[in-house]
């Protein structure tokens, strides 16, 4: 291994990569493109909305007076909630994003304080997390109320709190849904048609033959496109999370899980593309099978539209897509942070990865016949 | 084996005779049937860049190059000459060790390439046929990218001069016309300075401009002392370029040696053409007097000339028969007629 020749060989990769305008296209743009259109469609009117809906279970003067308070601040938008309401249903039938309840017991509480330093009082906002900007404004506005009558009651010690709760705790918006698809649908393009070039046309060309007979070795070479394909994978996801977070304030965590996912699938698509360039040899044929291959599993994997949406037997073909597992790694680990779900995707996509590339790997020659 | 042309003591003819280096055999001469002891030189390995031995590859019941066996001297520029499908790539790339002989064994620069292929990359360079570098990189990052895979690395600048590059460095290698591109390749089989250049038909598709450019560049190669392997369907190329020449047919090597060798050894001498030549008689009356005479349209005649002597005696012939003719021309047997001779057809109708 020579890391001198792999990163000069990046170097160049990138270098070609950056003036070929249609692979920018698809890679960056078309991505972006396809954020913004569906998160517009899809995200309502996106418009942010401080009004928050209050229930008042207490009825005393004190609650009052805390409803005054934040009605004050200019802020918040107050809508009075009937006491007689089920919270989750209201919420949900009414599409609200912020919600606050004042239970019953609150005056009783802060009186009680004066002499019972271990009494306590909860508020409980409800909120849409996926309406971070908004909500999070409204929070903080009651936060700080909050605090404020601390300070005056008691000098700081936490008699008020505020207990959080999400109003939708499985339901995400669509374009959280779909960003983590658009990745997963990038990695792979890339990967697969890169990986098929390489296979075919560098084959054609001569190259692989000139190469052959240099002193750079076929690991070097590997290592050298794998780094190239990673960092293109990067670019891809850091670009697609920075439109969904910039302007669907989409909330995304950066795990171990979502980095080992990317690496597995820039693995994976670039062994099936291997696997492609090895038996059908001509370029512009194995890119037609690339496609055949990368468009129904796009469809068929839940990059786009919910698996639940489709009918049973496609449900089931899911199953035995690589492209399914990539989609529910990467959204249970960055997304719905639904940590088992995340790992055991995330293995089903490392062990794919190893197959598939693997055997690229063995299948692919350089040596002609 | 080697061939080696001796002359007859007694007839002074000269016969071709092959048979193992530093063998003893009698021979008789074509002749005058003198019989006779000839030596074969001994081999002086150490003076060979590429010894080939006996290489064979069958392609399922093809045998598309069979027991191939020669040497290519240091400094040689050596041409594998042949028509489309006759085994030259085939032959090229088993020796650049892409392709994995049948049977037989490759030497370069004294090392089996079996073996020790990893040792010598270093000295040398190859452009494949109908090779097509990276599209996306400039004619200056194409040299740099394939120089750097090199411990030794030649004078980027140097090789851009040489080759008359200048005006294109900056040029994205998509861009660039056939001519260019293989001159590039040219170009590019020099980065690491080798001492041995393999060329699988550099010039094909080229149009002649184009290709002398390309001569050129190969001819100066034997300038820097570089072995030069080359590939070609165009015997104009073989006859400017090589010092050795290798005719291989349907996969075998039917002639080997330099110009003068296969001219002497396999031409027809000289070939007396008549132009313009009034009379239909001419034709018949040459053959009547027993030359080897053929029409070749236009009212051109051409005569075969073995002794020079006998252009004389055709033009008396033709003046004692009152016969005109417009302008007569000498042309001296080529590689085209070898290989007719050798094949009975002509090198660009030859399909193997
Ligand atoms: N990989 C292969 N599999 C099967 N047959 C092959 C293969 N490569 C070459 N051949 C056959 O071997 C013969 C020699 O081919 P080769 O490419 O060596 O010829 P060539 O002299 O280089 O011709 P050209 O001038 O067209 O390049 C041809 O009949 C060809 O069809
Ligand atoms: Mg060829």
């Amino acid at each position: 291994m020579n890391p001198r020749i792999i990163g000069m060989d990046v170097l160049f990769s990138i270098k070609s990569w950056w003036r070929s305008r249609g692979t920018v296209f698809w890679s960056l743009l078309f991505p972006i493109m396809l954020i913004l259109i569906f998160g517009a469609i899809f995200s309502g009117t996106g418009s942010t909305n401080f009004s928050v809906y209050v229930q008042d279970h207490d009825h005393s003067a004190m609650s009052s007076q805390l409803m005054d308070i934040m009605n004050k601040t200019g802020v918040l938008k107050i809508t009075m909630v009937n006491e007689s309401e089920n919270v989750t249903k209201y919420i949900k039938d009414h599409d609200i994003k912020a919600f606050l309840v004042i239970p019953n017991g609150y005056a009783q509480h802060i009186n009680q304080s004066f002499v019972d330093p271990n009494s306590k009082v909860n508020l409980t906002f409800y909120y849409d997390p996926t309406e971070t900007s908004s909500t999070e404004i409204i929070r903080s506005v009651i936060s700080n109320i909050i605090q404020t009558m601390n300070m005056g009651l008691s000098n700081g010690r936490n008699i008020v709190g505020l207990s959080t709760q999400s109003t939708i705790t499985e339901k995400f918006n669509y374009i959280d849904f779909f960003i983590p698809g658009m990745i997963g649908f990038t990695i792979m393009q890339q990967a697969i048609y890169g990986s098929i070039e390489r296979n075919t046309k560098y084959r054609k060309d001569g190259i692989l033959r000139k190469l052959l007979t240099t002193p750079i070795t076929r690991s070097e070479w590997i290592l050298a496109k794998m780094t190239f394909m990673l960092f293109l994978s990067f670019l891809t996801t850091t670009i697609a999370l920075a439109v969904g977070v910039l302007v669907w304030g989409v909330k995304v965590n950066i795990t171990p899980l979502m980095i080992l996912t990317i690496v597995s699938s820039s693995f994976l698509f670039s062994g099936i593309g291997m696997i492609i360039g090895r038996f059908v040899k001509e370029e512009e044929t194995a890119d037609m099978a690339a496609g055949a291959i990368s468009f129904p599993m796009m469809f068929l994997a839940g990059t786009f539209f919910p698996l639940a949406q489709m009918p049973s037997f496609l449900q089931t073909i899911a199953q035995v897509l690589p492209l399914y597992y990539v989609n529910e790694a990467l959204r249970n680990s960055m997304i719905y942070m639904n940590q088992s779900l995340a790992i055991t995707n995330a293995a089903i996509v490392l062990v794919f990865a190893v197959i598939f590339f693997v055997a690229g790997v063995l299948l692919t020659k350089w040596r002609e016949d | 084996m080697v061939t080696k042309r001796f002359q007859c003591p007694s007839c002074r003819e000269i016969a071709s005779f092959s048979g193992s280096a530093g063998e003893q055999v009698i021979v008789t001469c074509p002749s005058c049937l003198h019989q006779g002891k000839i030596v074969f030189p001994a081999e002086d390995t150490a003076s060979y860049a590429i010894e080939v031995s006996h290489l064979k590859k069958v392609y399922g019941n093809l045998v598309a190059v069979n027991d191939i066996s020669f040497n290519v001297k240091k400094g040689e520029i050596f041409a594998f000459l042949g028509p489309n499908g006759a085994g030259k790539t085939t032959t090229v790339e088993m020796i650049e060790s892409i392709r994995e002989p049948t049977a037989g064994t490759v030497k370069l620069l004294g090392e089996d390439t079996k073996t020790s292929f990893d040792k010598i990359k270093e000295q040398i360079s190859i452009l494949p046929q109908e090779f097509h570098s990276f599209e996306r990189l400039t004619v200056r990052e194409t040299l740099e990218y394939f120089s750097k895979l090199y411990k030794k690395q030649a004078d980027i600048d140097g090789i851009i001069t040489a080759l008359n590059l200048q005006s294109y460095e900056k040029m994205l290698y998509r861009n660039l016309s056939g001519g260019l591109k293989q001159r590039v390749g040219v170009a590019l089989s020099l980065v690491n300075e080798p001492d041995i250049v393999f060329l699988d038909e550099p010039t094909t598709g080229l149009d002649p401009k184009a290709r002398r450019e390309v001569w050129q560049v190969v001819a100066n190669l034997r300038q820097q002392g570089k072995t030069v392997f080359l590939t070609t369907h165009y015997m104009e190329e073989a006859e400017f370029l090589a010092d050795h020449i290798a005719i291989i047919y349907k996969g075998r090597i039917i002639a080997e040696g330099s110009l003068d060798d296969l001219i002497t050894t396999y031409g027809r001498g000289s070939v007396l053409h008549i132009q313009g030549c009034t009379s239909s008689e001419a034709l018949v009356i040459l053959k009547d007097e027993g030359y080897d005479a053929r029409s070749e349209g236009n009212g051109t005649i051409a005569v075969t000339i073995t002794y020079k002597d006998r252009v004389l005696d055709v033009l008396s012939t033709l003046r004692h028969e009152a016969i005109d003719y417009e302008s007569i021309e000498i042309r001296r047997s080529n590689l085209e007629e070898v290989f007719l001779e050798l094949t009975g057809s002509k090198l660009q109708e030859a399909e193997a």
